[in-house]
């Protein structure tokens, strides 16, 4: 059956149109003055068990709303979602004993108790039996060394052992999926390569479907066989990794501080950039951040080094910073057509 | 999903855990506890000193002013030590935090208040029981297991009055963006308790009755201990007032929760 | 001294953003007021005069005792506590500024704001709501000085608090045991005539009595001769004089000890 299921879901929030000062506040009260935001506008699709998805999309694309209406917080204002054949929100409770959390950013273990009594505390929460618990701490000890940590009060690990003992945790009670927010942010490459192989570890031994969300394009290229991309409440691209990799891996982003730019720099740069490649040279430039220009390159077509020795030697660089291509931009190629 | 039982287990698993925690800090714990215990008597040693100067007050002695303010302490006691995290509230639900409380198959009110125990109010507690136990054998008042379990079910009740005001307070949090003076209001409000209803005129009276049951948080309750041929039949309602008034709250915590979505997108 | 000033700017303008907590302070101390009023009228219920004070007098004094608490109450300890705790603080300890009188124009900027937000609308609703009587006097020349020195006084205790933070993690039992014994023993809660008269002396020679009762007393009883005041007002300058000696000299022990968050 179907894990997952998402069928022209719909969120709408209503946002009051503020007004300035004291007397707009005091208006504000009694006015019927909204306006409708749409964060999820129609999406549908079908998660199977033991998949794993990477549902990506830039800020404000309706993420965290779409997995806020799977993890049973939000109602939603239109549209079917089925979790294992249930509403989430009319179910919350008991959803939630099939289901694993992990926010990258805050951890969901008691902040002062050493580890294992956080896991202690959970087995209890989730009925594990004994057995269960053994084998699944013998588990996580055998991949990442676990039992060091036991004793030590969460609020003194650092942000990576931190990271493995939340994952830990929502594994513990094997749940049917997982929602992993960004797993591996801040974290060094080291332990970024553990916490991704022990991620695909359990998917592969347990068959829990894993949702990730994600910046961090390395780790859906680690894990994810799935993509579903979303913006501005719509689905952009829902299908395999390999067709979305293509775009990833090859591409870099420059991102050049010019001198004296204006609005007819991004004109010049786009011009002379076609006259010296060609029509097909895969170059979009674009400013996103206050004196930054990005030009991204698909590097399967025009070699970075001969595009950036070219900038140099024709616009007034005072600085250049080279970045794997960044979610935004994924999404604007996505949008010109690039999976086509 | 877990039955009362298994509730009742669980807390007391995590709050053994947390008091473990917090013991490590043996110094801080230790001035809270004198801290407390200062602040309790505080205003008790005022009306001892201020019944050097006048025979009684409303026609109430010395001996049973402590007495009601001796069941007030115990009966504020639950709010501070089980409902504590009430006061972190406003900072959880504006920083996003507060969208962890969902994700475990808890209710959610257990959950968020299981965070914090506040050991040191223990000590109120333990004061307000010593002073309760002093002040009757000095009026001598008599004990009968009838009475005693009386008391237990107007504690009970008392403090349910107390942690629905304060609790409803807070959850304010859901809805304004400074929620913080609310709840310091209604906490301040407590503060009208431990008096005899009868030096209020009769708006307060009835507001204190009637709207803001802060009469059966201490007074009424106590009187019905203290002078039983003077109680109205309205003192029987005080655990009916007690559990109604909470029915009421989790109800408004309820809508909070369930409107609540977090920040960002 | 004009980078004195800047902080006392700064926090007035900090101070005016939370206009609804204001409010809700009014409220609060309404609250206490009007259980002050009830009980008060019920201890003097039959009595014209107990110990020396009539009903009118002693409402005043009360009420007049809890409005002056909440423009006296400074954040300092707390504020101090979190700089010490968090490393913030020796941001301030390497500039050229006195940490104390940094920590006190910046507070007396908060009071600045509470005194026309808070207390003025307290005091005008306490004379026209309230209907509390008064006598004028003397006394309210002297009051204003006298209001200064004990928040100077009442700064000094906070501080010295703050200061425990480099002792101990956590400082509310501190905080809360001086906020005890400050009310207390400073006639705050009670008027001082009150209190047993062997326990009065000794309360007389405490520093906390110069914080409530000697102002509160000179708008209480405002008509006696201004060498009385003046006298009043010499003792209290006295204990404001030493407990700044006090609390510097606490400062150059817990200087000692710092430990700043690192990591």
């Amino acid at each position: 059956m179907t894990l997952i299921h998402l069928k022209d879901l719909a969120k709408h929030f209503k946002i009051l149109n503020r007004h300035e000062g004291l007397k707009g506040a005091v208006r504000d009260l009694f006015s019927g003055d909204y306006r409708t935001v749409k964060a999820v506008d129609g999406i549908s699709f079908d998660i199977e068990p033991g998949e794993i998805v990477g549902y990506i999309g830039p800020n404000g694309a309706g993420k965290s709303t779409t997995i806020k209406m799977m993890t049973g917080i939000l109602k939603p204002s239109g549209g079917v979602i089925q979790v294992n054949g249930l509403s989430p929100y009319d179910n919350r409770i008991h959803q939630a004993m099939i289901m694993g959390v992990v926010f990258g950013q805050r951890t969901q273990l008691w902040w002062d108790l050493p580890v294992i009594e956080s896991f202690k505390i959970l087995k209890e929460i989730y009925k594990v039996d004994q057995r269960m618990f053994d084998d699944h701490l013998g588990m996580f000890n055998e991949l990442v060394g676990l039992k060091a940590l036991f004793t030590q009060q969460v609020r003194t690990l650092s942000l990576g052992q931190r990271m493995l003992c939340d994952i830990t945790a929502s594994f513990l009670h094997n749940p049917q999926v997982v929602f992993l927010d960004e797993p591996t942010i801040g974290l060094d490459i080291s332990i970024k390569a553990k916490i991704r192989s022990l991620i695909l570890e359990l998917n592969r031994t347990r068959n829990t479907t894993i949702i990730l969300t994600t910046h961090d394009l390395g780790d859906v290229e680690a894990l994810c066989r799935r993509i579903i991309i979303i913006d501005k409440g719509k689905i952009l691209y829902d299908g395999d990794i390999k067709k979305v990799n293509a775009l990833f891996g090859a591409y870099r982003t420059l991102k050049l501080q010019i001198k004296d730019y204006s609005d007819a720099t991004l004109a010049a740069l786009q011009e002379r950039l076609t006259g010296r490649f060609g029509a097909a040279h895969g170059i979009t430039v674009a400013q996103t951040e206050e004196y930054w220009t990005d030009v991204t390159i698909d590097q399967a077509r025009t070699p970075l080094a001969d595009v950036l020795g070219f900038i140099m030697s024709n616009f007034p660089v005072a600085d250049v910073r080279i970045v794997e291509i960044s979610m935004e931009n994924v999404v604007r190629k996505v949008y010109d057509g690039a999976l086509q | 999903m877990l039955s009362i039982g298994e509730y009742i287990r669980l807390y007391f698993l995590i709050e053994t855990q947390y008091i473990k925690a917090q013991m490590q800090y043996r110094a801080d714990f230790l001035i809270s506890s004198i801290g407390m215990f200062f602040s309790s008597l505080a205003t008790l040693s005022i009306f001892v000193v201020l019944f050097q100067s006048i025979p009684n007050l409303a026609g109430w002695s010395l001996m049973e002013m402590v007495f009601i303010y001796a069941f007030y302490m115990i009966a504020i006691s639950p709010m501070q030590i089980l409902f504590d995290n009430i006061w972190w509230i406003r900072y959880k639900v504006q920083s996003g935090d507060f969208l962890r409380y969902y994700f475990r198959p808890l209710n959610m009110m257990f959950y968020f208040m299981s965070e914090r125990f506040d050991i040191k109010g223990l000590t109120q507690l333990a004061a307000g029981i010593i002073l309760l136990a002093y002040s009757s054998v000095k009026l001598g008042l008599e004990w009968s297991p009838w009475k005693l379990a009386a008391l237990v079910i107007a504690v009970f009740s008392a403090s349910l009055v107390l942690i629905s005001i304060a609790v409803m307070a807070g959850s304010s949090a859901f809805w304004l963006v400074n929620s913080y003076p609310v709840l310091a209001l209604a906490w301040k409000i407590r503060e009208f308790a431990p008096y005899p209803m009868s030096i209020f005129d009769g708006i307060f009276r009835f507001a204190f009755t009637f709207i803001l049951p802060i009469g059966f948080i201490a007074f009424y309750p106590a009187q019905f201990f203290l002078r039983p041929e003077e109680i109205t039949p309205v003192i029987y309602l005080t655990p009916v007032i007690g559990v109604a008034l909470f029915a009421l709250t989790y109800r408004v915590w309820t809508l909070g929760v369930n409107s609540y979505t977090g920040t960002g997108s | 001294m004009r980078g004195y000033i800047a902080f006392i700017r700064g926090a007035m303008l900090v101070g005016v953003v939370y206009r609804l907590g204001f409010l809700f302070t009014i409220l609060g101390n309404i609250v206490y007021i009007i259980i002050a009023y009830f009980l008060w009228r019920s201890i003097y219920s039959g009595s014209d005069s107990i110990n020396g004070l009539t009903f009118d007098q002693a409402l005043l004094y009360v009420a007049l005792g809890s409005t002056m608490f909440i423009l006296l109450k400074t954040y300092t300890d707390w504020g101090m506590a979190g700089e010490i705790r968090d490393g913030t603080i020796s941001i301030y300890l390497t500039k050229p500024i006195d940490y104390q009188l940094y920590n006190f124009f910046t507070t007396i900027g908060f009071a600045s704001t509470s005194l026309v937000t808070v207390t003025l609308p307290t005091v005008l609703m306490l004379l026209f709501v309230f209907r509390i009587h008064i006598a004028f006097g003397v006394g309210y020349l002297f009051f204003p000085v006298s209001l200064l020195i004990a928040f100077i006084i009442g700064f000094n205790f906070d501080y010295a608090v703050g200061l425990m933070a480099f002792y101990t993690e956590s400082i509310w039992g501190i905080s809360i045991t001086k906020e005890i014994f400050i009310s207390v023993l400073s006639g705050a809660l009670l008027p001082l005539q009150f209190f047993p008269a062997a326990i009065q002396q000794i309360l007389m020679w405490l520093p906390f009595q110069a914080i409530y009762y000697t102002p509160l007393m000179m708008v209480t009883k405002p008509d006696q001769e201004v060498g009385v005041f003046l006298q009043m007002l010499a003792v209290q300058i006295a204990w404001a004089v030493v407990t700044y000696f006090l609390s510097r000299m606490l400062y150059n022990q817990a200087i000692k000890v710092l430990r700043v968050a690192g990591g």
